[in-house]
């Protein structure tokens, strides 16, 4: 990145990063994102590991969940510690793991603000030429499961469970997430159909290293998370 | 009377007492208590004259009042499961949030570079 920290243009964005046990890695991540972007806050998810005083080293802000709670848990904590923050307008959400790109956030970022979006969502599906070398299997659950969600299907999303996603005040204010697991996705497309938030999306590349590999989350989730979605309705909130 | 009559009024009442003390919401309970004593006044009259299960059955075409007994257990087991299930997850999304109140209130901010 040749863009400096001195650089004043990002200074209301702040980087959402869900971590759980990732010390090997988040460093790194963090370092990287702080390239370009001043505001990460890292929720360290209840590791056994020490990835929340890595992050704090790398830079990060670090908030500690004192038990395990899941992704979705995760990043509504990280949500709701960001918009508190004074001057916060923008907001992203950004794997720990090394699986996304500084670069596409920043491309998101310029969307959101040139096209009067409130929610831009990172696909890997958007344009054929350019798709990230899914592995064939999770391509097809991953695709199934937008063709299948009729929020997704409505909005006009290919990839709602892609873990990148850049929005405005409005959203992180009313973002509510109470799927603490990995049914947080859906429910976040949920959100967005229900609360009439502007959806666009951002073709992204995703780098499917050995390590993001082994810490994705198995396919067979899905049935959870379509088993989930179906009861949200039913949950008081 | 046979002794497993004798038995089975007994925990049969014992539950019902057990239900009626346990202390909550007075008022949202009220229909779930009258719905105890109605259970409990049809298990004790089914356990007395159990042949009487099956005249009950043969109006709805089950053969056995034994089979009656059965289906009924089994729907009452789904609802029970189903309940326990969205109860759990209601409590989860509490602990959830009371685990974050805690997290945000030790956030710590990094070293200004």
């Amino acid at each position: 990145m040749c863009i400096s920290i001195s650089d004043t243009r990002y200074h209301d964005v702040w980087i959402v990063v869900p971590a759980f046990n990732e010390a090997s890695v988040i460093g790194d991540v963090i370092s990287d994102v702080r390239s370009v972007f001043d505001h990460v806050v890292c929720v360290d998810d209840g590791s056994r590991d020490d990835t929340g005083d890595v992050a704090l080293r790398a830079g990060a802000h670090s908030v500690r969940h004192p038990v395990n709670l899941g992704q979705g848990a995760a990043i509504q904590t990280g949500v709701e510690y960001a918009r508190a923050q004074p001057g916060a307008a923008i907001f992203a959400t950004f794997d720990a793991d090394g699986q996304h790109q500084v670069k596409d956030v920043v491309r998101m970022i310029d969307r959101l603000s040139s096209e009067d979006a409130d929610l831009v969502v990172g696909t890997r599906f958007a344009d054929p030429g350019v798709v990230s070398r899914t592995p064939l299997l999770k391509r097809l659950v991953l695709r199934s499961a937008a063709a299948l969600s009729p929020r997704s299907r409505q909005l006009g999303l290919t990839d709602a469970h892609n873990g990148l996603r850049v929005f405005n005040k409005t959203v992180a204010d009313g973002l509510n997430i109470t799927m603490s697991g990995m049914s947080h996705a859906s429910e976040f497309i949920t959100l967005a159909y229900e609360n009439h938030w502007r959806v666009t999306e951002e073709p992204v590349e995703i780098l499917y290293t050995d390590y993001s590999m082994s810490k994705g989350q198995p396919l067979l989730n899905g049935v959870n998370i379509i088993f989930d979605g179906l009861l949200r309705g039913r949950l008081s909130r | 009377m046979n002794w497993i009559q004798v038995l089975l009024i007994a925990s049969v009442l014992a539950l019902l007492v057990f239900l009626l003390r346990s202390r909550r919401r007075a008022k949202s309970k009220a229909w779930v208590k009258v719905g105890y004593v109605l259970f409990v006044m049809a298990g004790i009259y089914a356990i007395l004259r159990p042949n009487d299960t099956t005249v009950v059955a043969h109006w709805v075409g089950v053969d056995r009042g034994t089979d009656l007994m059965l289906y009924a257990l089994i729907i009452a087991f789904a609802f029970t499961t189903l309940s326990a299930y969205m109860r759990f997850k209601d409590i989860e999304l509490k602990y959830a949030r009371l685990a974050r109140a805690v997290a945000l209130q030790s956030a710590q901010v990094p070293e200004q570079r």
